[in-house]
């Protein structure tokens, strides 16, 4: 017979493993019964109901549970069905812990056969705990009364206890139902709302507004309003405790703030507070719309379907003991380990959204989160039910709420199957490009948007030497502005993925980007943070608007970037005519110029190619400054002011570039010396001087000239000696890929035609013009200027080169790459983040004229 | 330059309008024969080459030769093109040279 008792259940549902019906309905034996009187005194109509509670104890054949059972099952006992040694099935019932004790209360119960012997051997779990006396507390309330004058403590686990009950089980809202009618608890728990009718009047005036507080938060006292305690039972209902009852007026907030559930509800119980008779109050809680306020914990008369009662995520504050939150998950955090002082741990934290548009996100930590991680799945809709509210960080959470939760051990997370419509899929907070503009940096913002263009993934090397992808797009929207949005991590592949299949089958998909944060890089920009969500195509009125004005005139209307730089894959570097350098008076101005010419190597000077460089390292990158021969095998570097075994040759090439408007000079140092020749300079170096090759050094200087390249150039007027030279320096050299050029060119002819036949347009032609391809000449200026001046964090630079050097064409055409350097892909060595600030340094040592300082070799460029 | 005997820029849809002329376009090889090949034109058409084609052939091909009719060529020259060829970027060249700019070509 053992066997049809459902075995360890007690000892979960003592370690709160199983804590309702929800997580299942045991089988267990009766141990114990005894009948315990609640005195509640008024005109209670059927005061005997109201008074009687029976203690029980439960067994599943190893161990027991100690409980009550709820009144309605007083029947039961009372016709002997239920006696010590039944057989019952707990078909409703809710675990709490009271006193830390957890404590079974019974509502509802099948009775499978009506008396038997005690199976099993039956521990008594602490059959002689003070917790016996909770019992008797919670069966009778004089003695939870008198008990809870002296004990806070007490009175609050009880509390608690009676909040829980009332909030974690359905029955509630079957009294919820019906408390919407003017007499609810007279029809369906008579006793109790006669009683509570009358515990109210009898307490005392001062105790008034927590009892108005009380009801608004809903905790039932009535039952627990005894004549002795009754000022107690009020206050404590609004948390009170004996200190709130000495010091009224100065509660009176903490009641209010605390009656929390709604602030409508509570207005309306203040309202007539102070000096109302007092059943007022509590008659105005019955027609309250939310009415949760009024009912007790204690037993329904039969279970109720109906899902426990939800409060909105508004109403949460931290000064509920419980509560049920109806949402839809919009957003998960990954699972973090963090380490701190107090040693390792783990957090995750998840967005939610209520059917009012109430955001808030819930942080778990440590075991918590092993207990919820896997249940949580975005877009389900779920009940959560109690965890604490912290002060939001604001920091960390960006959604409009100045609470987040921290749920715990105690906290009840269970899935609704059945989707509720109500509860918005998202809630976005669109902003118009236009206005992120105006908006601080570091702000989370929505934004949605047509995809004009996407780069490819591009790899930088975060400070911390991991590996981070990037990728950027243009956004753009109705308010005639762009902007970057750049994606780190998996959105690359997932969401990039898609846009980017998506933009080159010529489609330009609708992009929302759910808290995204603007940043001030170069202009504004708007990055994903770990808790962006981005939405391909969204189904939303705006998204259909959007798309609209896009088909309309979007396509073809102006549009200004608000980043400076536009480091898409549509990124258009500023492609330059040779003759415009002369002709546009570039480098002129504070900050140098960076073009791009398409340009071929007409000739190069082979003498001096190269010098010999001081290989010490500082910091993580050699010094690179000239080093001289000391004649003994040894080189010495007049910066480092030492002498090496070794020394590395560095490429200083001078180049005369032409394209079909004219010629230049331009210097080519290590890195772009090596891409233009391909190989390095100590292999070239020794070729020429020790192998004496001359055959094989010429054939390479010839495979080399008369090539066709993308010169990147870098383009400024410097002083040497009081006369002024415009000088031009190869940060960047790639072999011209015909395909991907060819492309470009028929992309700037399409728009070139499209402005023609769209003449309105006229200042986005001008832009076109300018730039020789398609975006704006001064913006990529000023973006390349500011990165420089920004000191080059890795991160942009890469991004661009990355971008820009894959083609130079609207989408990349396999033209992938490759840093020779560290081997990633997405820029080439000269902008290899590992070497990202060389370029510069070298320009500025190998400068011609500058005798002094790091004693490069003294190169001119030429007749400029 | 040899201009005597100038060659016309076509693809599949633009070879109807030199039917007896000389042309020259570029296919993707679909497969071949003694004396012909059978090949896809950058704007995804048919077209028959007849002719003496070399014996091997990569997967793009040019053939100038005389337009036999809307989809044949009567090939003079055969010139491999190698497996990896821009077909969309010699479509446009192809509409341009014809088109908008047909007077920047022989």
């Amino acid at each position: 017979m053992a066997a049809n008792l459902t075995a360890g259940v007690v000892t979960k549902m003592l370690s709160g493993q199983v804590r309702s019906e929800m997580d299942m309905m045991p089988i267990l034996q009766l141990t114990d019964l005894k009948m315990v009187l609640a005195r509640i005194q008024g005109p209670n109509q059927n005061p005997e109901a109201g008074r009687e509670r029976y203690r029980i104890a439960l067994s599943d054949g190893t161990s027991t549970i100690e409980g009550i059972f709820n009144s309605p099952l007083n029947v039961l006992v009372k016709q002997g069905d239920i006696q010590v040694g039944t057989i019952l099935r707990l078909t409703v019932f809710v675990c709490n812990e009271v006193q830390n004790k957890r404590l079974v209360l019974v509502s509802h119960v099948d009775v499978i056969a009506e008396r038997l012997d005690t199976i099993g051997n039956v521990q008594m779990t602490r059959p002689n705990d003070p917790a016996q006396t909770s019992i008797d507390q919670r069966g009778g309330a004089v003695a939870v009364n008198t008990q809870r004058v002296g004990g806070f403590e007490q009175e609050q686990a009880i509390k608690n206890e009676m909040i829980g009950g009332r909030q974690s089980n359905d029955f509630n809202t079957g009294r919820f139902g019906a408390a919407n009618s003017p007499q609810p608890q007279v029809s369906q728990r008579p006793a109790y709302g006669a009683a509570s009718g009358s515990g109210f009047p009898e307490t005392s005036p001062s105790a008034r507004p927590y009892g108005s507080a009380n009801a608004g938060y809903g905790s039932s006292r009535p039952e627990q309003t005894s004549p002795s305690t009754r000022p107690y039972g009020s206050s404590n209902a609004g948390y009170g405790s004996s200190r709130q009852e000495q010091t009224p007026p100065a509660n009176r907030p903490y009641g209010s703030s605390n009656a929390g559930y709604g602030s409508s509800r509570q207005e309306q119980f203040r309202a007539p507070a102070p000096q109302t008779a007092y059943p007022r109050p509590v008659q105005s809680g019955y027609h309250q719309p939310q009415p949760p306020s009024m009912y007790g914990n204690s037993g329904p008369v039969a279970r109720n379907e109906a899902p426990p009662r939800a409060i909105p995520i508004s109403a949460l504050n931290p000064y509920q003991g419980r509560w049920t939150i109806k949402v839809r998950v919009t957003s998960k955090g990954e699972l973090r380990r963090f380490n701190s002082t107090r040693g390792d741990g783990k957090v995750f934290s998840f967005d939610l959204v209520d059917a009012d548009g109430g955001e808030i996100r819930v942080t778990c930590f440590n075991e918590v989160v092993d207990q919820f991680f896997d249940q949580i799945v975005v877009g389900n809709v779920y009940l959560i039910t109690k965890g604490s509210l912290k002060p939001a960080r604001k920091e960390y959470n960006h959604l409009p709420n100045d609470y987040e939760i921290h749920l715990d051990n105690a906290s009840t997370i269970q899935q609704c199957y059945e989707d509720d419509a109500a509860i918005p899929r998202n809630k976005f907070h669109f902003r118009n490009i236009g206005d992120v503009e105006q908006m601080e940096s570091n702000s989370i913002t929505d934004l949605i948007g047509i995809v004009s263009s996407i780069s490819p993934t591009g790899t930088i090397m975060r400070k911390n030497g991991t590996e981070a992808q990037k990728r950027a797009l243009q956004l753009k929207d109705m308010s005639g502005r762009s902007v970057e949005v750049t994606m780190w991590g998996n959105f690359c592949s997932a969401e990039g993925q898609r846009l980017q299949s998506l933009c080159d089958s010529g489609v330009f998909p609708v992009l929302a980007v759910k808290a995204g944060r603007i940043s001030e890089f170069n202009g504004k920009q708007v990055s994903t943070i770990g808790s962006s969500q981005l939405f391909i195509e969204p189904d939303l009125p705006e998204a259909r608007e959007l798309r609209e004005w896009y088909e309309r005139v979007g396509r073809n209307a102006p549009c200004v970037s608000i980043s400076r730089e536009f480091s898409g894959a549509g990124r258009q570097e500023v492609r330059k005519f040779i003759t415009e350098i002369k002709d546009e008076k570039l480098g002129t101005s504070e900050k140098p110029d960076w073009i791009t010419v398409s340009a071929t190597i007409s000739f190069m000077k082979i003498e001096n190619f190269c010098y010999t460089a001081c290989p010490i390292m500082i910091g993580d990158r050699p010094c690179s400054k000239k080093v001289t021969n000391n004649g003994d095998g040894t080189w010495r570097c007049e910066r480092c002011d030492k002498c090496s075994n070794d020394c590395d040759y560095r490429y200083i090439l001078q180049l005369q570039l032409q394209d079909h408007t004219g010629v230049t000079w331009a210097t080519a140092f290590q890195e772009a010396g090596e891409e233009i020749m391909g190989l390095p300079a100590r292999d070239l170096y020794y070729i020429k001087n020790e192998d004496q090759d001359e055959e094989k050094f010429e054939g390479i200087i010839r495979s080399v000239t008369f090539t066709k390249f993308i010169f990147k150039l870098k383009i400024k007027e410097e002083t040497y000696s009081d006369e002024q030279r415009v000088k031009a320096t190869v940060v960047k050299a790639e072999k011209l890929n015909y395909s991907s050029d060819t492309r470009s060119m028929l992309q700037a002819m399409d728009k070139l035609r499209a402005e023609d036949a769209n003449p309105e347009s006229s200042n986005y032609r001008s832009d076109a013009f300018n730039s020789g391809i398609g975006t704006s000449g001064t913006r990529e200026t000023l973006s390349v200027d500011a990165r420089r001046e920004f000191g080059l964090p890795a991160a942009n630079q890469v991004g661009q080169n990355g971008n820009h050097y894959s083609s130079g064409a609207q989408r990349p055409l396999g033209g992938v790459t490759t840093c020779g350097l560290c081997g990633g892909s997405g820029h080439v060595s000269e902008n290899c983040p590992t070497l990202m600030s060389e370029p510069q340094g070298q320009y500025m040592s190998g400068t011609p004229g500058r005798y002094t300082g790091g004693g490069m070799p003294r190169q001119r460029v030429g007749n400029y | 330059m040899d201009t005597s005997s100038p060659s016309v820029f076509v693809n599949g849809a633009l070879l109807r309008r030199f039917v007896g002329q000389k042309v020259r376009t570029v296919i993707q090889v679909m497969g071949s024969d003694m004396g012909s090949v059978v090949g896809k034109s950058t704007d995804d058409l048919q077209i028959f080459v007849r002719g003496s084609p070399p014996p091997s052939l990569t997967t793009y091909l040019e053939v100038i030769g005389i337009a036999d009719s809307e989809n044949s060529i009567r090939a003079e020259v055969w010139t491999n093109f190698g497996d990896s060829f821009d077909a969309l970027n010699y479509n446009e060249l192809c509409k341009l040279a014809n088109g908008e700019f047909k007077h920047l070509f022989i």
